[in-house]
């Protein structure tokens, strides 16, 4: 019962947070407080970019600096994985994916933020959840990936050429050889188009996994004297000492999560678009 | 797909949701890339290309340098042999010159020498005559006096020749 409880810290899903609009702004009824997160966030990172890079210098000021710094690290980084025809592509999608995950990840560990809310019908409802705590947020993020991916493939590789990467022969065999092992290359061409289809899922739950169990552990940590049934003055001191660890923790899996989702989506893409294999056959 | 669809309402994915946070993270990516990563990917190029710049140029700088020094001890040498010869003339010159300023001195000296000598000859020879000439004066004076009498042209010549003999002897 005990474990089931502190299983069952946060829920699962995002709450809405204007539930009493009807009428026009009824269409509003679905905003979520993580949906306001991401908001914050858009604004957030857009300004802190445009604030960066408004006036570009040669000389770079802090802001600059301390921006040009993080893109340079990050395409460096892509670069390394998607390789040099790819990079200009990409680096967009990737660096956004990271810096947004990042922003989001570490938001979740700002003080109020999943504990400030209300009650309704006896249910707290934050204000505000991390967005990559919501499930909406982690497959959006992978099905936008995945679409990108899907253009950047074709466009690097051609439709025949990528259905020939993913059914055909590997290993530069030819003759007989290649008549006899084609139903088998077309068999793990199947499991390979079943792998792809499930990149998405992989990537949104691993992400939401990591995130939301981040997040329930800190709730848990931090009403662990109530739900033991301390004394009072005991649980308020466990509800501050306790968690300071695990935010530590929460901070580096806020920013590995975001490199792990970022380096994923880059080996993905360096997958498809290799022409390393083509060039080995073509010799 | 009945049990991702079923995964999926499990953890409250619905479409409007969904929606709305595939678009903003949309947004995100659309203004980053357009006003923020272009924008330091060309800084980032242009500082990387004027640093190339630099290299080549500091590259370019070095070997003037080194030219430059290999010109400058050229020159210094060069420099260093002509201002030896030059004073090697210079000093030749001057040995010539003092040479010649010798030789000239000596020569001057030699005549003033000659001139003295002579000088000292004829003055040697002029004092002597005057000598002599007081000596025969005196002579006959004395010899007046001694005699007594005036002596008479005849005498006067024989005492000349006489202390003139005296003298010369």
């Amino acid at each position: 019962m005990s474990l089931f409880t502190l299983a069952a810290a946060v829920p699962i899903e995002a709450e809405p947070i204007l539930t009493k609009l009807h009428g026009f702004f009824g269409l509003l009824a679905s905003m979520t407080n993580s949906i306001l997160v991401s908001i914050i966030l858009v604004v957030t990172l857009v300004t802190w970019a445009q604030r960066a890079t408004r006036r570009m210098q040669l000389i770079p000021g802090p802001d600059q600096n301390f921006f040009e710094c993080i893109v340079e690290g990050l395409y460096g980084f892509f670069e390394g994985i998607v390789g040099h025809h790819m990079i200009a592509k990409s680096f967009g999608l990737l660096a956004s994916l990271f810096l947004y995950i990042v922003a989001a990840n570490w938001f979740g560990l700002l003080p109020g933020v999943g504990s400030i809310g209300w009650h309704e019908h006896e249910e707290f409802i934050p204000l505000l959840r991390p967005t990559t705590a919501d499930m909406n947020t982690t497959i959006g993020l992978a099905i936008v990936f995945m679409v990108f991916w899907l253009i950047w493939t074709l466009q690097e590789m051609g439709f025949v050429s990528f259905l020939k990467h993913i059914f055909g022969v590997k290993g530069g065999l030819k003759g007989f050889m290649a008549i006899a092992l084609m139903p088998i290359f077309f068999f793990v061409g199947i499991i390979e188009v079943v792998s792809i289809l499930i990149r998405p899922v992989s990537l949104s739950l691993r992400l939401f996994g990591n995130v939301f169990a981040g997040e329930n552990l800190l709730t848990t940590m931090m009403s662990l004297g109530h739900t033991l049934h301390f004394p009072l003055w005991l649980a308020h001191l466990c509800s501050v000492l306790l968690p300071i660890p695990f935010y530590f923790l929460e901070l580096l899996i806020g920013v590995l999560q975001a490199f792990v989702f970022a380096l994923l989506c880059a080996v993905y893409l360096n997958l498809s678009t290799s022409h390393d294999e083509v060039e080995a056959e073509n010799h | 797909m009945h049990v991702l669809t079923e995964l999926f309402e499990n953890f409250g994915v619905d479409w409007p949701k969904f929606l709305a946070q595939t678009i903003l993270f949309l947004i995100v990516y659309l203004i980053l890339r357009r006003f923020a990563f272009s924008s330091v990917i060309n800084m980032l190029e242009e500082r990387r290309r004027r640093i190339e710049e630099g290299q080549l140029n500091a590259e370019k700088i070095k070997k003037q340098l080194a030219e430059s020094e290999l010109r400058y001890e050229e020159i210094l040498r060069k420099a260093h042999a002509e201002s030896k010869a030059i004073i090697e003339e210079a000093r030749a010159a001057a040995e010539a010159s003092t040479n010649k300023e010798i030789q000239r001195a000596i020569k001057d000296a030699e005549g003033i020498i000659a001139h003295a000598k002579e000088a000292i000859a004829i003055d040697r020879q002029r004092m002597v005559e005057e000598v002599k000439r007081d000596m025969i004066s005196l002579v006959v004076n004395t010899t007046e006096k001694v005699a007594g009498k005036v002596l008479n042209q005849d005498d006067q010549q024989r005492l000349n020749k006489e202390a003139a003999q005296a003298l010369a002897s």
